[in-house]
Parts: C-alpha cells; structure tokens; sequence
C-alpha cells in the first residue's frame, strides 16, 4: 500500500503532463476532423469514407471498376497460432481464416446487414425454427474441387465434433443446444434452431466453411484438432475465400495470394478479388508498427491508431503519404465493475455493505466527468456514453436513456446515503465504523488508454472523499482475477461479440460467463438480474424487430438505473491507411476495420 | 586442461539446468495461465477447467516440473500450447536467427573495438584519441535499447535501410544483401555499447603494454611501430578482452531480446515474448534453455580462449 501511495505524486505529474498533451493533440485532431477527413460523428462514416475513397479513386479502371493487381502490405502483433480455426481464437489465425475461407452469410460490418454469401438465398419456415438456405452454384474450393452442401455438412459436424472440441461450438449453439443440418440435395441446407432465435441465420457468420475431400479423414480417425497446424505445407491449405496462403515465415510474415477459384464478382461482373498479393508482417511492437507505416513499408496496420499516434500519422498525412479515416465512435468502451457476488469480497469485509451497493455505483458515475475523462484519455477523440451500447450501434441504442450529468456535490449526497461521509474532516470520507472509504481498482498495465482511464477515476473520486487505489496487472493475470472473484472493482474493456444482443447471451443473461459483476450464476442474484434475464429471453425469441428493439430499450434501462457496469467515454476510432489504397469498406466495429472486406480492396499502381 | 574444461562444462551444463527451470516453474506461478490467456474473460470457468485439464496445467506445479523434466532428459521439452507443435520444432529457426544477429553484432563490434582500442590506446593524446574515448563513452552510456530506438528513428526518418524484419518482400529465397541491410540496425544497435566496450578494454591494456620494457626494447632496436603495436604489443594485450568474451556474449542475447522487439528481428526474444505473453510454459522454457546454452557455449569458449593465452587461468 505504501508503494502505491508513493507512486501517486508521480502519477499526478504525469496527469498533468498528459492534459497538456492532451490539448495539443486535440488540437491536431480536430484540424484532422476539420480538414483532413470527413466530417460526421456516426458509424455511417464507414460508408462515407467508402464513398470518398472511391471518388478520388486514383485507381478506378474504366467504368468506375477498381484496378486489379498490386499488393498489399498490412501487420498483426502475433503470428497466427494455427490455420485451423477450429481450433484456435487468436486474432491472427481469425485473420487467415476470414481471408482464405467463406462463410454461408456475411455479417457486413459496415451496414449492419446480414448479406448472402456462400447462400445465394434463404427463406424462413413458418414455425420460425428452420431455415433453407439456397447455395451458389459454380462454387469451387481453391484446389478446384466444387463446393456442394456436403462440405456445409460436414463443417458442422466438425464444428460440433466432440474430440475437436472447438472453440467456435459455443458460438453455434442456441441455449447449448446444435444446430440441426439436413442436406435435401447438393445446392440446399436445411437448418434447424433448437428454440426461437432472432437472429436467425446471422448465426451462420460464425462458422468457416471447410473441403470435406481434404480434411474428412481427419474428422474421422480422430485428428481434425492437429490438422492444419503451423508446420502444414501452405499448398495443402485450402478454402472458399477470396485469398489462398502462399507463404508462412514464422515470426516473420503470412503471405496471401490471389484465389484464382474464387467465386464472387463485383457489381461490374468483374472476378474478384483486386488484389494479387497481400503481405502481413508480423510485427509485435506497435511503435515499430507505427514506424513502418510512417515510412512506407506497411499500408495499414492491424487496429485503430492509438490517441497518441496522431502526431506521427498526421504529418504522414499532410505529406500525402497516409490518410486517417474516422470511423465514428466505437462500439465497446471501457468500464468500471465492482465484485458483485454476494460474499465475494470474503464473508468478514465489511466493506461489503457499501462496496457492492447500488448507490455507490450510482455516485461514481456523478463524480467522474466525462468530458475530462474524454480529454484526457482519449485525447479528445471520445464521446460520453451511459452504459455498453454506445451510438455507434445505431440498431440496438437506445437514445432516451438518461445522461448522468457531472454533479459532485449529488454524488457526496448518494455516498452519504449509504453511510459514507467524512466523520474526521481529512476529506477523505469513511463508512459508519469510522473505516476509510477505500478500494482497489485492478486494471491492465501497458495499455495506456485503460492506464490513464483509472488515474482519472482516481482523481476524480478522491474530490468526492473516496480513496482509490490503481494495481496496474499483466493482462492475462487481469483475467485470472476476474475469473476467480478475487478483486474489488476492475477497470478493463470486454468488448462484444455481436451487434445484436440475443448473439450476446453471455453477457446479458446472469448465466453468462461474461456477465462479469457476478459470473456464471445459478439463480439470479437480485430482481433486477431476474428481470433482465426474462425480457432477454422475450426478445431473443421474438421475430418482431419493433418489439425486440423495444424489450432491449427495457433491458438498457434496467442496466442503466442498477449500473452493474459504469461506462463513461466511447472512443473515436480513427485508422491509418497508405494514401495508394482505395475501395476500403472500414468498419467500427470490429478488428481488422480494413482486411474484413478484403476482396474489395484495390491499390493504385 | 582437460579437467578444467570438464568442470566448466559441468558448470555450463547446471546453468542451462537451473535457467530453464526457474522460468519454467516462474511462468507457471504467474497468476494466470494459457487457458485464462486463451480464453479470455468469457471462457467459462468450465470451459477454462476443460482446458487446463487438457494441457495438464490443474496439475500440482512439482508433478507438471518433474514431468517435463523426464522429457528433457530425452531432449522432449514438451509441446507448445498455443502451436500445438514440439518446442523443439519451433525454436531451431527462432534460434538460428538470433545466433546470426549475435554473431554479427560480435564480429561488428570485434573489428571496430579492438582497432580503435590500439590506436587509442597507443597514443595517450591527440584529436583522435579524444575523439574515440567521447564516442566510446557515449556509447557505453546508452542501453542497446536505447541505441535501437534512435537507429529506428534514423532510418525510418533517411529510409537508408529497412526499419525492421530480416528480409524484404514475399521472396522465400535467401538473399545475402537483403539480409545484411536488413542486419544494420538491429546488428548496430547491439554491436555498438560492445565494440564501445572492447575498445575501452583494449585501449588501457594497450596502454599498460606500450609502458614495458621489451616494447620500448623493441621501439629502441628500430623495430617500426607499427609492427611493435600489432604484431607484439597487441597480442599481450588482448588478455582482458578474451577474458570478457563470454559475458559479452550473455549480455549480447539479453540485449539481443530488446533489439528483436523492437526492429522486428524474428529471433528467439520475440517468440519468448509471445510465450510469456501466452503462458505457454513449456515453450518459455525452451526458449529460456535456448537462450542459456548460447551464454553457456559462449562462456565455454571463453574460458578455453583464456585458457589458452592465459595458463594461469586454468588453475
């Protein structure tokens, strides 16, 4: 404790140092905002930042038809742990797989719509469970082999298969229950919920449809989890995607060539993809990343730019090199959670009694100014939110939600009522056995955002007499902690799976093993938690989008008056591109924003 | 001799020992572990259970030690989690990559320390002497992690030479230019502190060498300097160099590790880093193990050099 104490004078500096930073950088910001970029401050950006690359499309072949040909060089941090996806979740093998493989419907990112992909089409039963999905036709993997609904067949199988154990067989069940799949003849599927889903198909976007004929034996014997593996020669990998793997040097670069199999075609009829060649260097140090991009050697790089970066891009970006794009504020933010379970903080802390109630979460949320917490963290570049669904999810926000103003002095008035108030006159406020008012906030060392984050709540709860104090962890221990209910708050970003709710059941329903304030719960521990699970049951079972939107509006104010998680500030996401590429569909909602449409990427060349 | 080199190579064989022990046994007390790692917060504590099952980490830490420990001794250091493939296949290229980066970065700052050494060290005064000593003492100021940074900086600001990785393009064949400039500036970053440091060494032991009387014997005989200084004092004074060989190359890979992140080398500290990052405990061990037995050859090496030049040593 004493160690954390002595570290907070230099923290403080730091502050300070980073609100003058702050300024500056908000400054380059908004000259970026005002005349770099385009204006806006939703995630129709996405569209925008299409539109305007296409119209000073430098590599627009006749016809408005992008030019084919030319490379691309982009980065990830790691290198992919595997090319079976089946089997592994990291963000680079998840990379890989959605550039060599094609999925039944494509989520589009950009829109929000759920678009044919490998199913030309589909038509809903009358009992709302099954679905009959038309393929493409003309369909060939990129050995040559076609592409028929025996291959859909059997990539359930193997998703479901009980030895490959995958880690995408959670995210193809509805309540724990599979999918059934019936294939009437070789261009239809039949599939079949287990309950009333919403969703639907969107489902279907999780899964990579895999070549029977290469990997069937495997699922056979026994070995489909070993599959695949890093050490495969790249010419045995093979997909429906747009790119095919012609180069793996570990801890080096993956590199991507041109599927020439590849089966969709522009608007123009044109063969896509544009692009021969996509190079990703494997780059763990986004400093040197950044470095990289700066002096040509990358066209874009994995995530969002880091607040801190816009000096270096923006003089990239005045020197013509690079062009930022604003995608609009993003999806996730971060947030502060308390150890909810009852009895977690240990059966004799008596801090319990105020730690875990509702009103103090309700008074940190006054106390914390989100304009200053905008300013400081994010550098300007961040929007105040009230709970997890931030504006960028148009579909699912709920716009009447009450905004929280900044309000110290009610927030003194809700810690007093729940028996916090400063008895000795220190400033420092302290419960009614006299104990100091005074918890530890775990966050995740080394990332900066989440860094300076908690030294804004620390220093904006102790103007309101509560003592906080910051334990910056490694990630992965982070993690543990939460897992184990070893804490008293937390302030970390757990970012979603989906745009729609019902695909986020785990963190929604107070089974889940994402609802994070209390995991996993048998039983509801309070009615507000019973009351969310049951109107979450309602709308994921309801087909009537207006009724959904409205059971969801009920669930967001529910969260909002109980505040079992205290968001404040949802980032602008801003990515850098290389000026030479065009035809970018950017979203903001997930990573890669770029590579997720990469078969419609063109470059100048 | 003989009996000298077998107890440093029992010596070298306990270092590889103990390093690749303790960073197995330290990763595998973190908290955290590759299934929290792999799955994140909404694994599931089933799920998360599941796996640790699987990969054996529900285990008692002394039961997964002594397991791991009767593989090594059949030179299996397990299989990596995150891979799903031997250590053993991952580390070879990682380690040949860091073993060129090293043996340049040695051979670099071997033949520009040791020269500037000599003449430093020949003349006491003089506009070059001062010269040398300011830039060696600059040099042996800066971390070679602080060297990389401004060398990055250098070449992403003049575009000179390739910012990071270790060869252009999506080319698979080797090419020996391509390599060497992609070696500037992680090789610099590391060669440079080193070859600081030899040439310090190098330039007083010179000095106390040009002092004895059978050089100034030499110099009074009309024997030329130039040959008294290279061919007569220099190989006396190479003494203290040889003896420090073998802790410039420990301090060459810890160094080495640092540069690799940041001018992107695919050597071995970039993929121990992801296995820290990862808790893959077995490949952190590897890697740790890897790492050791290069100081421990390097260190061997050096004790057979002084051995050699030096009797006394052996004792």
């Amino acid at each position: 404790m004493g160690q954390l104490l002595t570290r907070q004078p230099r923290k403080l500096a730091r502050n300070r140092a980073i609100v003058r930073t702050a300024t500056v950088i908000a400054a380059v910001v908004g000259a970026v905002l005002s005349g770099g970029c385009r204006p806006g401050n939703n995630a129709n950006n996405a569209n925008n930042a299409n539109n305007a690359n296409n119209g000073g499309n430098g590599g627009a072949g006749a016809g408005g038809t992008p030019a084919r040909g030319g490379e691309l060089a982009a980065s990830v941090h790691t290198d992919p742990q595997s090319f079976n996806r089946l089997v592994k979740r990291d963000s680079t093998s998840d990379l890989v797989a959605s550039l060599t493989h094609a999925r039944l419907v494509r989520l589009n990112r950009a829109t929000e719509e759920v678009e044919p992909w490998l199913a030309a089409s589909w038509t809903r039963a009358a009992n709302g469970l099954s679905y009959t999905l038309k393929l493409q036709p003309n369909v060939t993997f990129s050995d040559g082999h076609p592409f028929t609904a025996d291959d859909v067949l059997f990539s359930f199988e193997a998703v479901y298969d009980a030895k490959v154990d995958s880690v995408l067989a959670d995210s193809m069940k509805i309540g724990g229950k599979a999918l059934k799949v019936a294939a009437p003849d070789p261009l239809t599927i039949v599939v079949t919920f287990p309950e009333p889903f919403a969703p639907g198909v969107q489902l279907l976007d999780n899964l990579p449809i895999l070549p029977r004929h290469k990997l069937g034996a495997s699922l056979k014997d026994g070995t489909l989890t070993h599959e695949w593996g890093l050490g495969t020669p790249v010419d045995q990998l093979v997909g429906l995607g747009p790119f095919v793997v012609t180069q793996y040097v570990p801890g080096q670069r993956v590199v991507f060539g041109r599927n020439t199999r590849y089966w969709r075609r522009d608007a123009n009829g044109a063969a896509l993809p544009y692009l021969d060649r996509i190079t990703v260097e494997i780059i763990p140090d986004q400093n040197a990343e950044l470095l990289r991009l700066d002096g040509g050697q990358l066209d874009m790089t994995a995530t969002e730019m880091r607040p801190e970066d816009y000096a270096t891009v923006k003089r990239g970006a005045d020197a013509g090199r690079l062009k930022i794009l604003d995608l609009g504020v993003g999806f996730d933010a971060d947030s502060l959670w308390f150890n909810l379970k009852p009895g977690g903080l240990g059966p004799k802390d008596a801090r319990a009694a105020w730690l875990q109630h509702d009103g103090l979460r309700r008074a940190i949320s006054l106390a914390v100014d989100r304009e200053l917490f905008a300013n400081t963290v994010f550098l300007g570049a961040g929007v105040p939110v009230y709970g997890p669904i931030t504006p960028a999810n148009k579909k699912w926000y709920a716009a009447d939600l009450p905004r929280v103003p900044h309000d110290p002095a009610r927030a003194i008035v809700e810690l007093a009522s729940i028996g916090l108030t400063d008895h000795n006159g220190d400033g420092r406020i302290e419960d009614a056995g006299n104990r100091p008012a005074r918890f530890a906030l775990i966050t995740q060392k080394g990332n900066t955002t989440l860094e300076r984050g908690a030294a804004v709540i620390r220093d904006e709860l102790k103007k309101v007499g509560l003592t906080v104090d910051v334990v910056e962890l490694e990630g992965n221990a982070v993690i543990q902690r939460v897992m184990s209910g070893n804490y008293d708050a937390v302030y970390f970003r757990l970012t979603a799976t989906a745009m729609d709710p019902a695909l986020n059941p785990d963190f929604w329903f107070s089974s889940g093993s994402v609802h994070a304030w209390n995991l996993e719960q048998k039983t509801p521990a309070t009615d507000w938690e019973r009351r969310i699970d049951e109107v979450m049951h309602r709308q994921t079972a309801s087909f009537d989008e207006g009724e959904r939107k409205r059971l969801f509006d009920e669930v967001q104010k529910i969260f909002a008056e109980h505040l079992p998680m205290i968001h404040f500030v949802a980032p602008r996401i801003y990515v850098a591109v290389s000026t030479r590429v065009t035809n970018l569909t950017p979203t903001a909602f997930s990573r890669p924003q770029l590579l997720w449409a990469a078969d419609t990427i063109a470059v100048v060349h | 001799m003989l009996i000298y080199l077998l107890r440093r190579l029992a010596f070298a064989v306990a270092l590889v020992f103990t390093v690749s022990s303790a960073s197995l046994l330290l990763t595998r007390m973190a908290p955290g572990d590759y299934a929290t790692e792999a799955l994140g917060v909404g694994g599931g504590r089933a799920r998360v259970e599941e796996m640790r099952a699987r990969y054996g980490l529900n285990r008692p830490i002394v039961e997964q030690y002594r397991a791991w420990l009767a593989g090594a001794l059949h030179f299996d250091f397990g299989r990596s989690f995150a891979y799903d493939r031997p250590v053993a296949d991952l580390i070879p290229q990682r380690a040949a990559n860091t073993a060129i980066l090293a043996v340049t970065a040695l051979a670099a700052a071997t033949l520009v320390g040791l020269p500037l050494g000599i003449v430093s060290g020949a003349r006491s005064r003089g506009t070059l002497t001062a010269l040398i000593r300011t830039g060696s003492i600059a040099l042996l100021s800066m971390p070679p992690l602080l060297t990389s940074l401004l060398l990055v900086f250098i070449a992403a600001r003049t575009g000179w030479f390739p910012i990071g990785g270790m060869r252009t393009g999506a080319s698979s064949s080797v090419d020996i230019v391509d390599l060497l400039r992609h070696l500037v500036v992680p090789a610099s970053a590391l060669a440079l502190p080193i070859a600081a440091m030899f040439e310090r060494l190098q330039s007083q032991a010179m000095r106390e060498v040009v002092g004895q009387p059978y050089v100034l014997a030499a110099l009074a005989r009309g024997v030329p300097r130039s040959r008294v200084l290279w061919r007569d004092a220099l190989k006396a004074a190479l003494r203290p160099i040889a003896s420090v060989y073998g802790l410039v190359v420990g301090t060459l890979l810890s160094g080495s590790f640092a540069v690799e992140i940041i001018t992107t080398w695919p050597g071995l500290g970039s993929l121990m880093l992801e296995a820290l990052r990862a808790r893959d405990v077995y490949l952190v061990a590897g890697c740790a193990a890897t790492g050791s037995v290069f100081l421990a050859c390097g260190t061997l090496l050096s004790d057979a050099a002084l051995a050699l030049v030096d009797p006394r040593a052996r004792e």
